[in-house]
C-alpha cells in the first residue's frame, strides 16, 4: 500500500487551483456558495463549457469521447478543489449517468448525435425513472412505450425528475413488455423534452423552490432509434449507471467545504460576547463531524481504488451512501445551529445572490444556510433511499 | 397525584382541537402564511373569542387566569395545527412580562387588550450580539426627558414584528447599571422596522429606535426586576412551546402512520417492512419521553426555587428540541420524496422543530443550562415529584 499523494499529484493540484483562481469571479462564487437549490441555471452552462474548453468537462471519460485519462486520486483532488473554489455544481444527469450509458451501450449515431451537446454544456438531461406508484420500488413502474411503425408511443407520470424545467433531453425508463419478472420489461429510451405531449410542471419543495418535477407523458412519439441498447434491458443499464456514480453519493468533497463553511461562521458568531468557535461544548461536535467527514474520504478513496476487500464492494458504497447522505444532513444542522437564530429567515433567490449589503445583523454567510438544511432532508431519499441501502448491505454483505 | 383532566381543561383541549380540525386546516395555514403581514387577523379575534388569548392573563385583568398546566393543554392542539399566529409571543411572553409590572394601571390597561384581540404585542429585546432571547447584554439606551424617556438604539429579530402594534422594548436607563421595560406604540416617530419572512410563514422585524419619545409611565419596570421578569417569561413561553411541539410531533406521527398503512411498494404496505415500524416506535418513545419531561418542567414550575425551576424547564427545552427534530425529520423520511414537498404538511412540522429549536435559547444553550442543576442533584426540586 502506498497511501500518500505523489509529487505529480501536488503538482497536478497546483494546476487545478491556477486554473480556477483565474477563471471564476466573486459573483459566480457567491452564487455557488449559497445552498439554493437548484443551483443557478445559467453559470452552471457557463462553467460547463469554460471546463469544456479546457478539456475538463467530462474528466471521467474515456479519453476517445473527451475525457482525460487522470487517475482516481486526480478526480478527486478536481472534484475537491472545485467545491472548495466556489465553482458551479455541474449537472450530473448528463456527464455522469447517461454519458457512460450512451458511450458503452448506445448506438454510433447516439454517441455522435447526444455526447458532444453533453460535454459542452448544451444539452441537459432529465433522468426519468420514478413515477408515482414507483419508488424504491422502481421495477413496478408502469409508463409504457408501445411500437407504431418507426415509432414508440409512450404513456405515462413520471415523478420527481430533478429540475426536468431546465431539460432538453431525458433518458427515461418505459415497459415495453410485460412479463413475469418486472425488471424484464423495461427499456431505456431517449426523449426529447420539447417533444409534444410532454408537459413539466415544477413541484414546490420545501426549501421553497422548484428543484423537482413531475412530466405528463401523453401520447408521446419518439423515434425506435432513440432506444438505449436492447430493448427490455434497461435494468442492466441503470446497474451500470449505479455502480458508476457509487463514490458521488458520499458528496465528500461538500462535506469538506460544509466544514470550512461552519468553521468560518462559528468564527464570527458570538456566544456570551465570544466567537462560538472557542465554545468547548461547539468545538466537540465540530470535531465529532470533522472525523467522520475523514474517515468517508478514505472509504471513497477505498472504493475509487477497488481496494480489496473481504466484503462486497457494493455493499461498501451503499456504507458511502449510508453516511454520505447521514452526514451531509449533520453537517448542515450543525451549520444552521452556529448561525443560531440568524437560520430562521428565508431568503427567496433574487436575495440570496444579491451583493451583500454590509449590514451586520444579517452577514454575507446567512443565506441559504438553511434553505441547504430544507433541501437535504431528501438526500437520504434520493438515489436510493437510507432504509433501502440498509437492506442492500444486509443482503450483500451477510447474505440475509 | 393526579394526571387526569379537569372537565375545563377536557373542554378547553377539545375545542381547540375541534378548531385546528375545522377551521385552521393545512391548506387555511398555508394561505396565511402567503400573507404578508404572516399572520391572519380573523383567527387572531377568533382565538380571542375562545378565550385563548385570556388564559395565561390574571382575572384581575380581564383575563382567565389559567396555570402553566392549562396553556400547556390548549397549547398541543394549537401546535399541531401548525398556527402561525403570535399565541405564544403575545398572550404568554408579553402578557407575562406586562403582568410582571408593579405598577397596577399598565397591567389592567394593556393585559385587557391582549386578551380580547386588540392588540398584538411583541418583545423587541434582542441585538445584533446577542444569540438568543436570555441574553441581557442590551446596548439600547434610554434617557430621561422633560416628561419621560427617549429610546435610541437597534433590536434585531423581532418575531411577529410585521403584525405588532406594540412592541416591549429593553433598553438601558442612562447613568445607572439598569435594565428598563417599555411599552412603545409600533408607529412611534423615530421609530423605523424593517421586515422579512420566517421559515414558518411568520415575519420577524429589525427595528431601529431614534430617539422614540415616550412618556414616564411607558417604563414598565427597571432594576433587577426586568430581568427577573424576562426569565420567567421566557420560562413561560417556553413552557407553552414545549407543548405545542408535542403537538406537532402526535400530528407528525398520525400523518406518518396513515400513510404508510396506505403507500404501496414491493407488493405490500410499507407499514408492513418492520424497519419502518421500528422507527415509527423509536419517534413514540420520543414523544412520549417528551410529554414526561414536560409534565416533570409543569411540576416545577410553581416551584419558589429559582434554580431547581430554571433547570427543570431547560431539561424540558432540550429535550423536547431533539426529539422534535427527531421526529420530524423521520416523518419526512418515511413519507419518500412526498414529504420533502412545500404542499405537504410534514415538512412544515420539521420547520416548526427548527423554529422551536432555535426560539428562546437552542438545545446546547439549555443543556449548559440545565447542568447548572447538576451541582444540586441530592436536593430534589421543590414542587416536583419529590418534594
Ligand atoms: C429531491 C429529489 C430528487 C429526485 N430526483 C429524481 C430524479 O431526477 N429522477 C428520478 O427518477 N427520481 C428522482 N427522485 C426520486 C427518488 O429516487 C425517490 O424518491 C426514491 O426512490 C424513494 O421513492 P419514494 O419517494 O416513492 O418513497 P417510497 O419508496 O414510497 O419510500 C417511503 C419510505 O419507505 C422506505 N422503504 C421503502 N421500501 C422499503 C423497504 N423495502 N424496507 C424498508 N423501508 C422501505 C423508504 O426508505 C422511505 O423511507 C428524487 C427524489 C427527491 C426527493
Amino acid at each position: 500500500m502506498e497511501l500518500y499523494m505523489t509529487a505529480e499529484d501536488e503538482a497536478f493540484r497546483d494546476e487545478v487551483r491556477a486554473f480556477l483562481r483565474e477563471n471564476l469571479n466573486e459573483d459566480v462564487i457567491r452564487r455557488s456558495n449559497t445552498g439554493m437549490h437548484p443551483p443557478n441555471e445559467d453559470d452552471r452552462r457557463w462553467w460547463n463549457r469554460m471546463l469544456a474548453e479546457k478539456g475538463w468537462a467530462a474528466s471521467h471519460w474515456p479519453a476517445e469521447y473527451g475525457g482525460t485519462g487522470w487517475s482516481h486520486v486526480q478526480h478527486h483532488i478536481f472534484e475537491l478543489e472545485c467545491r472548495l473554489a466556489g465553482a458551479p455544481e455541474l449537472r450530473w444527469q448528463g456527464l455522469r449517468l447517461i454519458g457512460p450509458v450512451l458511450y458503452t451501450f448506445g448506438s454510433e449515431a447516439q454517441k455522435s448525435r447526444y455526447l458532444p451537446p453533453i460535454l459542452k454544456g448544451e444539452e441537459m438531461w432529465a433522468q426519468g425513472f420514478s413515477e408515482p406508484g414507483a419508488g424504491s420500488d422502481l421495477a413496478s413502474l408502469k409508463t409504457s412505450a408501445v411500437i407504431d411503425g418507426d415509432d414508440y408511443i409512450i404513456n405515462g407520470q413520471k415523478l420527481w425528475t430533478t429540475e426536468g424545467q431546465y431539460c432538453e433531453q431525458g433518458f427515461f425508463l418505459v415497459r415495453t413488455e410485460n412479463s413475469d419478472r418486472p425488471q424484464k420489461g423495461i427499456s431505456m429510451i431517449i426523449i426529447d423534452m420539447k417533444s409534444p405531449g410532454v408537459t413539466v410542471r415544477q413541484i414546490p419543495m420545501i426549501n421553497g423552490e422548484g428543484s423537482t418535477c413531475e412530466v405528463f407523458l401523453d401520447n408521446v412519439r419518439v423515434p425506435r432509434e432513440n432506444l438505449i441498447g436492447e430493448p427490455g434491458s434497461a435494468w442492466v443499464y441503470a446497474k451500470f449507471l449505479l455502480s458508476n456514480e457509487r463514490t458521488s453519493s458520499a458528496d465528500i468533497h461538500k462535506a469538506r467545504a460544509d466544514l470550512e463553511r461552519i468553521r468560518n461562521i462559528a468564527a464570527h458568531e458570538l456566544k456570551d460576547g465570544k466567537p462560538l468557535l472557542g465554545d468547548a461544548g461547539f468545538r466537540r461536535k465540530l470535531a465529532a463531524l470533522r472525523i467522520e467527514v475523514d474517515a468517508l474520504e478514505w472509504s471513497v478513496l477505498r472504493v475509487m481504488h477497488e481496494a480489496p476487500s473481504r466484503h462486497p464492494i457494493s455493499a461498501c458504497a451503499s456504507v458511502l451512501k449510508i453516511r454520505g447522505s447521514s452526514l451531509q444532513q449533520k453537517l448542515t444542522e450543525l451549520m444552521v445551529e452556529a448561525l443560531g437564530q440568524r437560520s430562521l429567515r428565508v431568503y427567496r433567490r433574487d436575495e440570496a445572490y444579491a451583493q451583500p449589503d454590509g449590514n451586520p445583523l444579517w452577514p454575507a454567510y446567512t443565506p441559504g444556510v438553511t434553505a441547504d438544511l430544507m433541501y437535504l432532508r431528501s438526500c437520504t431519499i434520493y438515489g436510493g433511499a437510507m432504509e433501502v441501502q440498509k437492506n442492500i448491505i444486509a443482503k450483500l454483505a451477510f447474505g440475509f | 397525584m393526579n394526571f387526569s383532566l379537569t372537565d375545563e381543561q377536557r373542554m378547553l383541549v377539545e375545542s381547540a382541537e375541534r378548531y385546528g380540525r375545522d377551521k385552521y386546516t393545512f391548506e387555511e395555514r398555508r394561505h396565511i402564511g402567503s400573507n404578508p403581514e404572516g399572520f391572519s387577523r380573523q383567527h387572531w379575534n377568533q382565538f380571542a373569542e375562545m378565550g385563548w388569548l385570556a388564559l395565561a392573563i390574571p382575572e384581575s385583568c380581564g383575563g382567565l387566569g389559567g396555570t402553566a398546566t392549562d396553556i400547556a393543554m390548549l397549547m398541543e392542539p394549537l401546535g399541531s395545527a401548525l398556527i402561525i399566529e403570535p399565541v405564544v409571543d403575545t398572550a404568554i411572553l408579553a402578557a407575562s412580562l406586562i403582568g410582571a409590572s408593579p405598577d397596577p394601571a399598565q397591567r389592567e390597561q394593556w393585559l385587557g387588550r391582549i386578551a380580547t384581540g386588540e392588540l398584538i404585542v411583541a418583545l423587541a429585546h434582542q441585538e445584533q450580539a446577542s444569540r438568543n432571547e436570555y441574553d441581557f447584554q442590551v446596548r439600547t439606551s434610554a434617557t430621561r426627558t422633560a416628561d419621560g424617556w427617549s429610546l435610541s438604539g437597534q433590536k434585531h429579530r423581532v418575531f411577529h414584528g410585521a403584525a405588532a402594534s406594540v412592541l416591549l422594548v429593553s433598553a438601558h436607563l442612562e447613568g445607572t447599571a439598569d435594565l428598563g421595560l417599555f411599552i412603545v406604540d409600533s408607529h412611534s416617530a423615530g421609530l423605523s422596522s424593517e421586515h422579512y419572512e420566517l421559515i414558518d410563514g411568520s415575519r420577524g422585524a429589525d427595528i431601529r429606535l431614534n430617539g422614540v419619545q415616550v412618556p414616564a409611565t411607558a417604563l414598565l419596570m427597571n432594576g433587577g426586576l426586568t430581568e427577573q421578569a424576562l426569565e420567567q417569561a421566557l420560562d413561560q413561553a417556553i413552557l407553552a412551546g414545549c407543548s405545542a411541539a408535542i403537538g406537532s410531533m402526535e400530528a407528525v406521527m398520525a400523518m406518518t402512520a396513515d400513510y404508510l398503512k396506505t403507500r404501496v411498494q414491493y407488493g405490500k404496505p410499507l407499514a408492513q417492512f418492520q424497519a419502518l415500524q421500528h422507527r415509527m416506535a423509536e419517534m413514540f418513545v420520543e414523544t412520549d419521553q417528551s410529554r414526561a419531561i414536560l409534565h416533570s418542567a409543569l411540576a416545577a414550575v410553581e416551584s419558589t426555587d429559582a434554580g431547581g425551576r430554571q433547570a427543570a424547564i431547560s431539561a424540558a427545552k432540550y429535550q423536547i428540541s431533539k426529539a422534535a427534530y427527531f421526529v420530524a425529520s423521520q416523518g419526512i423520511q418515511l413519507h419518500g420524496g412526498i414529504g420533502t414537498t412545500e404542499e405537504y404538511a410534514v415538512g412544515h412540522h420539521y420547520k416548526m422543530a427548527v423554529m422551536f429549536d432555535q426560539r428562546f435559547g437552542d438545545a446546547s444553550f439549555h443543556l449548559d443550562r440545565s447542568s447548572l442543576g447538576i451541582d444540586q442533584l441530592d436536593q430534589p426540586l421543590k414542587g416536583a415529584l419529590y418534594a
